[in-house]
């Protein structure tokens, strides 16, 4: 009885989920370009999504700190994820945002050049990342693969870690 | 569970606050020790704490309190007289009672200190004297039985005086108990009185846990009493007063003193107590600091709220002038900013403390280090009233017992050295408080030997703190100053109290950390004069807003001591650092934008602004391209990703919505010491004088020294370079073969000793000709007094160099004041 039970469940699931795969296999990302590739961060990890906002510049600090903003009353870091990631500068156009994105009570802006879309992604399609990288230096979480593209994720700890 | 904790959290609120008036008592008791008054307040106290712990089941707390309370008690009789020695007893007793107390509240239970031994000493002293053994029953003493035994002591042995010891303690015991017994209203117990000499110790023991329960109940009764007695009090003079308004002050305690006690002196003790009982219903509440916290950052909020709402409202003016609703919106804005700065202030004050919380613990410790140093040392409080932040409470206190042990140590001489030095035997440390605008001053004055600048840079050099070069040219306050240097210590020997060299380095980290400033005056044998200026709260605080190009900084207000606008002529440089001269004494400056990486694009102005400022004992002069204003900012975090910026204090958010940073002044002017001056190097029409250059032989320097010796070395430095050199050997040749025009000088090397005319003269006279206004003159001397290069510096030299120098020192300095382009 009950193992009848459970299987109709299951089915409502499927129906549910649209495809064959348990909810919690899948991940949710949003994903943003820098540059010329695609990244992603889990949609968990991001507190908004803002348009820029003038910002204060911070001495003393790397050139991809561009400085802090204020959200509403807080006082919060601005990274450049270009310069970040050793890409040239370049001036906001009408698509920048900043992406709020917090991690505990670690809380910092990033500067992405334009959003893409929010992705489902089935957790077996995840790849881990390339192995030339050494693992603790790493900002990539892995690699999502989906049908015409590469999706790089990064870890959202490491990109609120202070490393200067 | 919860009953009993919320209980034992009272008693240890109550008892904390106790004991912190006791300290002072106890001292103010030793120099008037048949103060009634103060000895039933501190034999209360005792009595309190007792009764609450034997309640909550102390019973190491309770043992203690209990003799405490004895000694106090013969104290209170007049059958003991609190000497030195008996005070040490009791101070150290109840040292004891605090160590417990904090035990209780850190573990919950009173277990892990050894009181026997101080419980002994305590009834040795209530012993120890000679009307002690015999003070019967009744309140005078009968001097009888001492007599006899008093004798004796000399001629025993220690073992013997032990055993004496222990036998008066337990005859004494027993005696008190009998004494309070007979006090009791059961007459009873007063038969009992003669037994006890023919007691055994065990006999006397029990007997004495008999009479402490009697004791118990008879305390909780009248505590009740003294509650009941308090709320009747308002009736009972009204009552009293009907009848016969003159027998008023006696009717009064009659009702109150006859249940409980026969001797009339207990009765106004009674009255006493139901008077302060009375008199001291304060309509307070206990609340939580995290809700004041809490609260002030709402307000913090709250204020950032209203300097956007005013920035608003200044917009709209601007836009909409005329219009009606115009006038109802400024309505509505004064009143939002009017009601919210009262709301700060009313919030601020929930959070203030009176000072007196601090400096209470003071009387004690100057007793205490005046036995300990064999000094006489009087300490004068006033002020104690004055309130600051509660936090700002919380840090003082140690930078102040530094400050004060540093005087008693170091600051008051011996008896005999002041009577020597024709002083009062008895040395003086006042301590004041007292507000002065937003900050409160704290001053430490004694009348101690005071500070020799001289011996302070003979004992620097000597510990290697600084060099010989640098103390020649400080002056007495950058002197004073080095008792804060770490590693620095004026006592010859390391007493117990300080030499250690470790204590005034806190005083001035602690006092930075509040943005306080440290003042200090002396006079060699009149004494030492310390003042801390501390801002009243750290949460919202004033600031001066400046701006450098395009970018704004907010300085605590506290730390600037005030602003100038100079003409970028007066900045000069001294061995590479820029120093402006500020009435009579030389300010070393820093750009603002040198320390903060600003890139400065445009900087055409001829004038520029300074904002002085103090923090500690030490000074700076910031420049700034514009003042903005004053403001009341909030602190905000940078966060955890950005602390700990060199420079940066926190950020704030302006009106507009903006984010300022505020400048860290402590730590600006440590990273002033290490910034390269770029103030000298903007002067652009030096360029266009040098004209072009194509070879090194084009830069010409002139060398001005009367010393043929000297005259060589300096060449041989500056050869390598390839520069044209010229000679002279006073200044007056140096004038004439600067008139000749036959060389276009870049530079002027001067000595400043020389025949005819001197360095400085020959320095003002170039500098009358106009064309010579920015021809870089460096002096060349072995004068390195402070005054000396002052003397320089007001002649127009710009570069100081004192002999002996290295001869790649020499070049350098030369190179950068000629712009001698590498490249050639």
């Amino acid at each position: 009885m009950s193992e009848k039970l459970q299987q109709i469940i299951n089915k409502q699931h499927k129906t549910l989920a649209g495809d064959d795969i348990k909810i919690d296999e899948v991940i949710q990302l949003v994903g943003f370009i820098v540059g010329d590739e695609e990244f992603s961060v889990p949609i968990l990890s991001i507190q908004e999504i803002i348009k820029p906002i003038s910002w204060t510049r911070v001495p003393q600090t790397p050139a991809y700190i561009l400085g802090v903003f204020n959200l509403r009353g807080s006082v919060i870091p601005l990274i450049d994820l270009r310069s970040r990631f050793g890409l040239e500068m370049i001036k906001h156009t009408e698509e920048t945002r900043f992406i709020v994105m917090k991690n505990g009570d670690d809380v910092a802006g990033f500067v992405i050049d334009r959003l893409t879309e929010a992705i489902r992604l089935p957790k077996r399609d995840v790849g881990p990342a390339p192995e030339t990288i050494s693992e603790e230096e790493s900002l990539i979480d892995g690699v999502g693969k989906q049908a015409d593209r590469i999706i790089t994720i990064l870890k959202v700890d490491k990109l609120l870690e202070r490393n200067f | 569970m919860d009953e009993f904790q919320e209980i034992l959290q009272d008693f240890l609120v109550e008892s904390f606050e106790l004991i912190e008036q006791l300290d002072q008592d106890l001292v103010e008791l030793e120099s008037r020790p048949d103060d009634l008054d103060l000895l039933n307040r501190i034999f209360r106290v005792a009595h309190t704490i007792k009764g609450a712990s034997s309640f909550l089941n102390f019973d190491v707390l309770t043992h203690l309190t209990h003799h405490m309370e004895n000694i106090l008690n013969l104290a209170r009789h007049g059958d003991l007289v609190i000497d030195a020695d008996v005070m040490d007893i009791i101070l150290e007793s109840i040292d004891l009672m605090k160590a417990l107390l904090v035990r209780i509240r850190d573990t919950g239970v009173d277990g892990g200190l050894d009181v026997s031994a101080c419980v002994v000493r305590l009834d040795a002293a209530a012993s120890g004297t000679p009307i002690a053994a015999a003070a019967p029953v009744a309140e005078e003493p009968v001097a009888a039985a001492p007599a006899e035994e008093e004798p004796d002591y000399s001629g025993m042995s220690e073992a013997e005086v032990e055993a004496e010891i222990e036998r008066l303690i337990a005859v004494r015991q027993a005696e008190d108990a009998a004494k309070r017994a007979a006090k009791n209203p059961a007459p009873a117990e007063s038969e009992e009185e003669p037994d006890y000499s023919g007691m055994s110790d065990a006999e006397v023991e029990a007997e004495i846990e008999r009479l402490i329960a009697v004791r118990q109940a008879e305390d909780a009764a009248k505590r009740a009493q003294k509650a009941s007695g308090t709320e009747l009090e308002p009736a009972a003079p009204a009552a009293a007063a009907a009848p016969a308004p003159a027998a008023q002050p006696k009717a009064a305690p009659a009702p109150k003193a006859a249940p409980a006690a026969p001797a009339p002196r207990r009765a106004e003790n009674k009255e006493d107590g139901e008077n302060r009982g009375g008199g001291s219903v304060e309509q307070t509440i206990r609340v939580d600091v995290k809700r004041l916290d809490h609260l002030m950052n709402l307000i913090g909020e709250l204020v950032l709220g209203k300097n956007r709402l005013i920035k608003i409202n200044d917009d709209v003016e601007e836009r909409y002038e005329g219009e009606a609703f115009l006038e109802e919106l400024n309505q509505v804005v004064s009143i939002v900013s009017l009601v919210t700065t009262d709301l700060q202030i009313a919030v601020m004050k929930t959070r203030m403390l009176p000072i007196g919380k601090v400096f209470n613990k003071f009387p004690r410790m100057i007793r205490d280090l005046s036995r300990e140093l064999n000094k006489k040392i009087e300490l004068e409080i006033t002020g104690e009233e004055t309130e600051l932040d509660k936090s700002i409470v919380e840090e003082i206190g140690d930078p102040l017992v530094h400050i004060i042990r540093n005087s008693c140590d170091h600051g008051i001489e011996t008896p005999e050295t002041r009577l020597a030095g024709g002083k009062n035997e008895t040395g003086t440390i006042q301590l004041k408080a007292y507000h002065e605008g937003n900050h409160i001053v704290i001053q430490i004055i004694d009348d101690g030997k005071g500070l020799d600048p001289d011996m302070l840079k003979a004992k620097s050099v000597e510990k290697g703190i600084i060099t010989e070069k640098e103390a020649d040219g400080m002056s007495d306050k950058e002197a004073y100053g080095l008792i804060f240097r770490p590693g620095f210590s004026t006592a010859a020997q390391v007493t117990s109290v300080s030499g250690r060299g470790v204590g005034m380095d806190v005083v001035k980290t602690n006092i930075e950390k509040l943005n306080g400033m440290i003042d200090i005056d002396s006079e060699v044998g009149q004494g030492t004069s310390m003042k801390l200026k501390i801002p009243l709260t750290l949460a919202i605080i004033q600031a001066l807003l400046v701006g450098v190009q395009e970018e704004y900084y907010a300085i605590p207000l506290a730390s600037v001591l005030e602003t100038v606008r100079i003409s970028k002529d007066e900045i000069y440089t001294v061995e590479s650092r820029s120093v402006m001269r500020l009435r009579d004494e030389v300010l070393s400056l820093v750009h603002i934008g040198d320390i903060f990486e600003v890139e400065r694009v445009f900087d055409n102005s001829e004038h520029a602004y300074v904002v002085v400022l103090g923090l500690a004992e030490s000074k700076i002069g910031l420049i700034v391209d514009s003042l903005v204003g004053q403001e009341e900012i909030v602190i905000k975090s940078l966060g955890e990703y950005l602390k700990g910026i060199e420079g940066i204090a926190g950020a704030t958010i302006r009106g507009d919505g903006g984010v300022t940073l505020i400048v860290d002044v402590a730590a600006l002017m440590q990273m002033a010491k290490s910034v390269k001056s770029t103030v000298g190097n903007e002067s652009s029409d030096a360029k266009g004088r040098s004209g072009a250059k194509t070879s090194p032989s084009d830069y010409c320097v002139m060398i001005v020294d009367d010393s043929k010796t000297d005259r060589t070395i300096m060449r041989k430095a500056l050869e390598p370079m390839g520069i044209t050199l010229v000679e002279a050997v006073d200044g007056v040749e140096a004038l004439n073969v600067l008139k000749q025009g036959d060389h276009s000088f870049d530079g002027m090397l001067i000595d400043i000793e020389m025949p005819r005319m001197d360095g400085y003269t020959l320095a003002s006279e170039i500098k009358k000709y106009n064309k010579y206004k920015n021809l870089p003159l460096i002096a060349v001397t072995s004068r390195s007094g402070k005054a000396d290069r002052m003397r320089g510096v007001e002649s127009g030299m710009i570069e100081y160099i004192t002999k002996p120098y290295s001869p790649e020192y020499l070049m350098n300095v030369v190179k950068r004041n000629i712009k001698f382009n590498e490249g050639l």
